[in-house]
């Protein structure tokens, strides 16, 4: 949570909204934000952090682990009409990496912006080629890009 | 049950929340509609990663 906190000046740059969720309550919440978050990014966690008591929400997303009663670690990019753009989902032991989310966030917003006339490929950073699907570009993308 | 699906809507919910600065109050994933949003997961607080 701490990593995502420390990106959320970029985030916001970008027109996004952070929102953390775990199976804790509202209150364990706001006690770890204000005794420890808050010794790793000044001023704790900046968004809003959302209480899944039961695992409900979690269930729906897929993430819900009945066995130990929490929400695994699961990542998903909502565009602006509501739908589902990308999901990971990671056991717990492993973090993930906010770096790869804001390149994501780019690559999305990016195609959004051409009303999905442009595609991105593996990799794409701002300022990339990226590719044109259609009718030409079928066994031409080796012309216009490689790995 | 719907289920969480890329290419699909996003499933809406409600969920009590803490807010730093705000306090508490009740979210909803509708509320956001017109602009990006990450809704992260994670297993619980005080752990490690």
């Amino acid at each position: 949570m701490a990593a995502v906190a420390a990106k959320y000046p970029e985030l916001k740059e970008l027109g996004v909204e952070v929102l953390a969720m775990s199976t804790d309550s509202r209150f364990t919440h706001k006690v770890w934000n204000e005794d420890e978050l808050s010794k790793m990014v000044e001023g704790g966690v900046p968004f809003p952090m959302l209480s899944d008591q039961g695992g409900r929400i979690g269930t729906v997303y897929g993430v819900y682990d009945e066995n130990a009663g929490v929400d695994i670690r699961g990542r998903f990019i909502i565009d602006p009409d509501g739908v589902i753009q990308a999901m990971e989902v990671l056991t717990p032991s492993v973090g993930r990496n906010p770096e790869e989310l804001i390149r994501q966030l780019k690559a999305f917003q990016h195609v959004r912006a051409t009303g999905g006339a442009e595609a991105t490929p593996s990799g794409w950073q701002p300022g990339d080629t990226t590719l044109k699907p259609g009718p030409d570009l079928v066994g031409k993308v080796w012309e216009v890009w490689k790995p | 049950m719907v289920m969480a699906r890329v290419g699909q809507e996003a499933p809406d919910f409600e969920a009590s929340a803490y807010v730093a600065g705000e306090g508490f109050k009740n979210i909803k994933l509708s509320d956001y509609r017109g602009q990006w949003v990450v809704l992260c997961f994670y297993p619980g607080d005080y752990t490690f990663v």
